[in-house]
């Protein structure tokens, strides 16, 4: 289907709408109800072009795109039309501004600039009073300033499939309410106040917090399990106030869960290890990391080849490749199966999003090789005592409820982490990790797709990214990796991984790159 | 609805006939000449960086374009955005007395290797706008006599302008550099600094000497005691807030630096403010002028040993502050302006109070006059002292009253009316010779000039609003705002967002006290511009010192930096 | 009235009778000064002298008729000013008209530049500008004036109100409940003329 939009020709698959024929040609169209990700409804009257042959403007989202159509985005008439559209959705909208979360992210203020700029008709005392503040468990309701597109129904109904909202009432008394007021119940709930374009649904947990132009977005991807949606890191000042989900049509849409959501708070949380602490008989005391590593490095070298590895499928790739080279170097036992995680990365646990495998980059882990000698083997081994040295990338064996047997025999326990917890006791030292935000890098989710992580914040105090503090020990040990950024361990890794060959980091563009493609080309 | 966007009138489009100087380049520097656009009435020349030193001297010395005052020369970094492909790029701003005109000649340079020829053999005053460039850009000018910080302090690290150097980087100075003259070995005279802490030195700047006895033998001055990279903070703000930094540029006369960047961002804009806000502006300025005219000279006189003309005349400078203060609130940090007009109307006593001024200036001016005119002492000091010929002052880019002063008859306010100026009856002083004692006649003149023309704004002053009217630009009126959503979005979005103009640069310029006082503003189409170099007038005048004192006495060259009326705030920025 | 280009007179013979003028204006000051007592200057801090009524002095925080700030904490003041000297956090208000409120509102009075701008940009009527210039303290901290010390200068009546927010045309002028309710409750009405 050829058509032409203001002056300009494309090309487009029958059953593409106006709006996305004009969206590919870089030319927006203003909406309200539209959503990439949802079905078109067609109520806002926003969207609303010229077409030549057509009397009436016509919706731009419910119309499709028939060959040799000419289509106007900006002509007086639908200018007046998109005027008269926004007069009417602000006359009964309250003057809620200040109060209202969605400033600086309001369909309606950004819309109002750049096609409405009318003066206004209508006075306060005129305005229909709707119900405010309605508390919604995760989600917090104003009622007045919905302007009834009918996203956040949508979304119930086709993304969650729970229908918790709906319409009630009529004509300008119409509001969108909950059954009896009872509190959104699923893990989706983020996604009603990201996908409501005014601030009618909110987040509670973002309440109030912080002005959205405040804030530096960073691409990044979700650790939380092994789907890896595609995320914006919200950050202000070393400090990060939310995450919200960043559209892949391939991994998660628009869409991320609530449990990803509240993986922001790790990294400023007061359990934060900001330095290497090394278990002596009398104290736990506090070590520069230089001293940590020195300590580490010669237990190391002390150890022969009596040394095992656990890596964590928590760690980028390129910590993980570090982590590798540092076994290879002292000819030690590696693994990272520590309760089996390849089993469930696959598994998707409630028919949206969230997968059973709870760890980012299982699928690096294997990509990269890394389930070498078996956790089976190590621990065996342990508890025979054959195990001089121990470093852990991550808690995840120390949680164990028998880690305490496994680790008795063995003289020196270290572990890389970020957030100190009870589990740390059982090892000898504790270096500070930097975590997932203030590190870049790469993961590879269950679908064998590798992601790109960007760094927001800086690592606190001592702590540094795993992959550096491997490259420390390296050093120490005499085998330097050639690497001083992460990238540059991308580059070391994708020489000697069979996945990865051939990749540049620049190469993983936003929405990452599927590595079965690749294998196929 | 944004602005409309930046016209390109490439040189090829046939329908468009090349304007002649697009002409006499093409002519003249074949191949040479990259691209040429217009915007708002700007001419802008892009040429290759091997033409670049061919293209000022074609530029100069070619009887229909004549182009021999020197404006600015900066640099911008592109950062292989803003439509351009390499990282930086240099700008150079000349003006033609004889023709009028403005133009903008640039070369981009690559980021591995950003070497430029110097133009200090063509324009004078090239020579401290590249080592400014140097400075801060890290741009390195082949043949440069003097490549040395100018700005920064000589134990800085790195190049603060570039886009990755973060603003929050601290930077503690290590020792400084005591010697910044170049004194032969065998030289039998003495150094001695003169300032920074020196009473003379106004502000603070600071020139080392070579003296024999009395006489200089040569100097060097030394910048950037006051230097708080404007430039580099106004990256960093929108279009708005930008206008308290404008305050203390030139703080002598505050409001003209706010109304020059006002009338830089509403030329970027392509929009106009209202009659009565111009007209209230060329008051104001016109104060202004007399308020520091009222410093130069009575703190030139003070140097040369003569209290009462100080005492007297800041008397003026009160009633005008009383004027400013009832119209915003402060004295000396306005920030009365606004894009677009200004930030509210003037109080119901304006009138009253600028009669009050002009009698008190009239007054002062003339016991002034009386004090100082005929004065034997004050004429001996100042005749046939700092003498520039009016070719050097070109070369160096003197503008205002010491450009007046040497002869030449360029005032912006009547090449180029500005506010509405074209409306006013009011001469132009100028000098003969081009000493200091012409340049205190000039300045003096100018003051009564500048009284006549706020006259005949208050007699003429019109009613009607003093803000455009435009949502993208104006806030709404504060009652709206309370009542209406559509005001309150409108406010909301130009408080968090600003002003959006459109991607494009522009050069806005306005007669200030001391010369032109140019804004060199490039927009991305942010909230907050991609750069914005001010053309300093005491910079190009303080350049010339040197050149105006050797061979003098010391006690010559205290009476010429006062009559240059060189403004620590706005040398350094 | 003329527009022109004219040279200035260099001859202006001088000569030593402007000395003896000058001796005679500085007579003439010192009759001024002395006798008709018109001096330019003022005893500071005895005589104080009267600012504008748009003077841009420390700011006050308004208050409701029940005493809560009337601020909304909606960050505008925060966002607009140059000097990034304000500081306020976000709190939850039990009534669903009004919902926020701000748990912390500061200025820190060393890092103003007294632009006006927050004045200009508030939406609520809430942040003004006293015409108090005096800004003494014995440490940077006292110096950083939290939200309920902000409030209680309302109640200063020796300083009155400044700048306020205004449309730009006088002839509507804005009706600022503010400070019509500080004048009813602490007699404000400007400041006490002091020469």
């Amino acid at each position: 289907m050829k058509c032409m939009i203001d002056g300009r020709e494309i090309e487009v698959e029958p059953g593409t709408s106006i709006i996305l024929a004009a969206q590919r040609l870089g030319i927006r169209i203003p909406h309200f109800c539209w959503h990439p990700d949802l079905s078109v409804d067609g109520n806002c009257r926003m969207c609303v072009v010229e077409i030549e042959g057509s009397s009436k403007p016509q919706t731009a989202c419910s119309t499709m795109v028939t060959d040799g159509m000419v289509v106007h985005t900006d002509s007086p008439q639908v200018r007046k039309a998109r005027r008269a559209t926004l007069e009417l959705l602000l006359v009964n909208h309250p003057i809620d501004c200040p109060v209202c979360d969605q400033a600086g992210e309001c369909y309606l203020q950004d819309q109002y600039m750049e096609h409405g700029l009318h003066d206004a008709r209508i006075s306060l005392d005129e305005k229909v009073r709707k119900r405010k503040v309605v508390d919604l468990g995760p989600i917090v309701l104003d009622a007045e300033r919905c302007v009834l597109c009918s996203r956040c129904i949508r979304f119930e109904r086709e993304v969650t499939g729970t229908n918790q909202l709906g319409f009630v009432g009529r004509g300008d008394h119409t509001e969108i309410a909950a059954f009896d007021n009872r509190p959104i119940s699923h893990n989706y709930a983020g996604n009603l106040a990201d996908v409501c374009p005014v601030g009618a649904l909110l987040s509670r947990d973002f309440r109030f917090r912080m002005r959205v132009w405040f804030l530096e977005s960073t691409p990044s991807v979700c650790p939380g399990c092994s789907t890896g949606c595609n995320i914006f890191i919200d950050h202000r000042d070393g400090e990060i106030h939310r995450l919200r989900p960043r559209r892949n049509v391939s991994v998660n849409r628009s869409w991320m869960c609530d449990l990803g959501r509240a993986l922001y708070k790790g990294a400023g949380a007061p359990s934060r290890l900001l330095g290497a602490r090394l278990r002596s008989e009398d104290d736990r005391g506090m070590i520069p990391v230089g001293e940590a590593l020195d300590l580490l490095s010669s237990r190391l070298r002390d150890a022969g080849e009596d040394v095992a590895f656990l890596a964590s499928p928590q760690a980028t790739n390129e910590d993980l490749f570090a982590f590798q080279s540092l076994c290879d170097a002292v000819s030690g036992m590696l693994d990272f199966r520590v309760d089996d995680p390849q089993d469930r990365m696959a598994v998707l646990e409630d028919g949206v999003l969230l997968r059973a495998d709870r760890n980012p980059n299982t699928r690096g882990c294997l990509e990269l090789g890394l389930g070498r000698t078996g956790v089976d083997a190590i621990m065996s081994a342990c508890r025979a005592g054959r195990v001089k040295a121990l470093l852990l990338q991550g808690p995840e064996l120390l949680r164990t409820p028998a880690a305490g047997i496994f680790l008795e025999k063995v003289p020196f326990v270290a572990v890389m982490a970020e957030n100190d917890e009870p589990a740390l006791a059982r090892a000898h030292l504790v270096l500070p990790a930097a975590a997932w935000t203030e590190n870049e890098g790469t993961f590879v989710n269950f679908a064998r797709r590798v992601q790109r992580i960007e760094r927001a914040i800086e690592p606190p105090g001592e702590s540094r990214p795993r992959w550096r503090l491997a490259s420390d020990l390296l050093a120490r040990l005499s085998r330097p990796l050639d690497a001083t950024t992460a990238w540059d361990v991308f580059r070391l890794a994708s020489r000697s991984t069979a996945a990865f060959s051939g990749l540049e980091h620049v190469s993983i563009g936003e929405s990452g790159l599927d590595l079965d493609a690749i294998k196929e080309s | 609805m944004p602005f409309p966007d930046s016209a390109l009138s490439d040189s090829q489009r046939s329908d468009r006939p090349p304007s002649s100087i697009a002409g006499i380049m093409h002519a003249n520097l074949p191949g040479g000449v990259v691209m040429i656009r217009e915007f708002r009435g700007d001419l802008s020349i892009t040429v290759k960086r091997e033409t670049w030193a061919a293209a000022a001297v074609l530029l100069r010395d070619h009887l229909d374009c004549d182009f021999k005052l020197f404006l600015d020369l900066c640099a911008v970094d592109r950062q292989g955005r803003v439509d351009r492909s390499e990282r930086f790029e240099i700008v150079l701003h000349l003006y033609s007395v004889s023709t009028k005109r403005h133009i903008r000649v640039t070369t981009p340079l690559p980021e591995s290797d950003p070497r430029l020829d110097t133009l200090t053999k063509v324009f004078k005053g090239a020579n401290w706008f590249e080592r400014e460039a140097y400075d801060l850009f890290g741009i390195v000018f082949r043949g440069h006599p003097n490549l040395k910080r100018i700005l920064t302090h000589e134990s800085f690290v790195g190049h603060p302008m570039r886009k990755d150097y973060p603003t929050a980087r601290r930077h503690a100075p290590g020792k400084c550099a005591e010697r910044v003259l170049d004194v032969p070995q065998d030289s039998q005279g003495m150094v001695v600094n003169l300032g920074p802490s020196h009473p003379s030195m106004h502000g603070t700047f600071r020139v080392q000497l070579l003296l024999d006895g009395e006489t200089i033998v040569d100097a060097a001055p030394d910048l950037g005691y006051m230097h708080r990279n404007f430039e580099k903070m106004a990256e960093a703000r929108t279009y708005w807030q930008i206008i308290p930094y404008t305050d203390r540029l030139n703080y002598c006369s505050p409001f003209m630096n706010g109304h020059g960047w006002a009338l830089a961002v509403e030329k970027l804009l392509g929009i106009k403010a209202p009659p009565r806000a111009e007209a209230v502006r060329v008051v104001l300025s016109e104060l202004s002028r007399v308020m520091d005219h009222i410093v130069c000279i009575g703190a030139n006189v003070v140097d040369l040993g003569a209290i009462t003309p100080f005492f007297v005349t800041f008397r003026a400078r009160e009633a005008i502050y009383d004027v400013l203060e009832a119209c915003c609130g402060a004295r000396l940090t306005v920030s009365y302006v606004r894009i677009g007009g200004l930030a509210q109307d003037v109080p119901e006593d304006f009138d009253a109070l600028c009669r009050k001024a002009i009698s008190a200036a009239r007054e002062v001016i003339d016991q002034a006059d009386r004090l100082l005119t005929r004065n034997v002492i004050f004429v001996r000091r100042m005749r046939e002292v700092g003498v520039l010929s009016a070719d050097d002052a070109l070369s160096y880019g003197w503008t205002g009253p010491c450009l007046r002063g040497s002869g030449v008859a360029y005032d912006v306010r009547k090449n180029h009316p500005y506010s509405g100026y074209e409306q006013y009856d009011f001469d132009v002083p100028t000098g003969a010779v081009g000493d200091s004692f012409d340049r205190y006649l000039v300045r003096m003149e100018e003051m009564r000039q500048s009284l006549r023309i706020v006259e005949q704004a208050l007699a003429s002053l019109p009613g009607g609003p003093v803000i455009v009217d435009d949502k993208r630009v104006a806030l709404p009126p504060k009652s709206a705002v309370f009542e209406n959503i559509e005001a309150l979005m409108n406010h909301f979005k130009l408080v968090f967002e600003g002003i959006l103009p459109p991607a494009g640069e522009i050069y806005g310029y306005t007669e200030a006290a001391n010369g032109e006082l140019g804004y060199f503003v490039v927009s991305d189409g942010r909230k907050c511009p991609w750069r914005v170099k001010v053309r300093p007038p005491c910079f190009n005048l303080y350049q010339a010192y040197p050149r105006l004192i050797k061979g003098g006495m010391i006690a010559d060259a205290i009476a010429i930096i006062g009559g240059l009326n060189v403004i620590a705030g706005e040398l350094d920025r | 009235m003329s527009s022109r280009v004219f040279t200035v007179n260099r001859n202006v013979h001088p000569g030593f009778w402007p000395i003896i003028i000058g001796h005679w204006e500085t007579l003439k000051n010192l009759f001024r000064t002395l006798v008709l007592r018109q001096a330019s200057t003022i005893q500071y801090p005895e005589q104080k002298r009267d600012v504008s009524r748009r003077y841009r002095g420390i700011h006050i925080l308004a208050a409701r008729a029940d005493g809560t700030p009337k601020c909304v904490a909606c960050f505008l003041c925060a966002t607009v000013c140059p000097a990034e000297c304000i500081h306020i956090e976000a709190g939850e208000r039990p009534e669903r008209t009004i919902e926020k409120y701000p748990v912390r509102f500061e200025i820190d009075l060393l890092r103003c530049v007294y632009c006006g701008f927050c004045v200009d940009a508030c939406p609520e009527e809430a942040i003004l500008m006293s015409r108090e210039n005096d800004l003494v303290g014995t440490s940077r901290e006292e110096l950083i004036i939290d939200r309920d010390r902000l409030m209680r200068r309302a109640g200063l009546a020796e300083h009155g109100v400044g700048y306020r927010p205004t449309d730009h045309d006088l002839r509507r002028p804005v009706r600022i409940e503010a400070i019509e309710d500080m004048k009813n409750r602490y007699g404000l009405n400007g400041p006490r003329p002091r020469r």
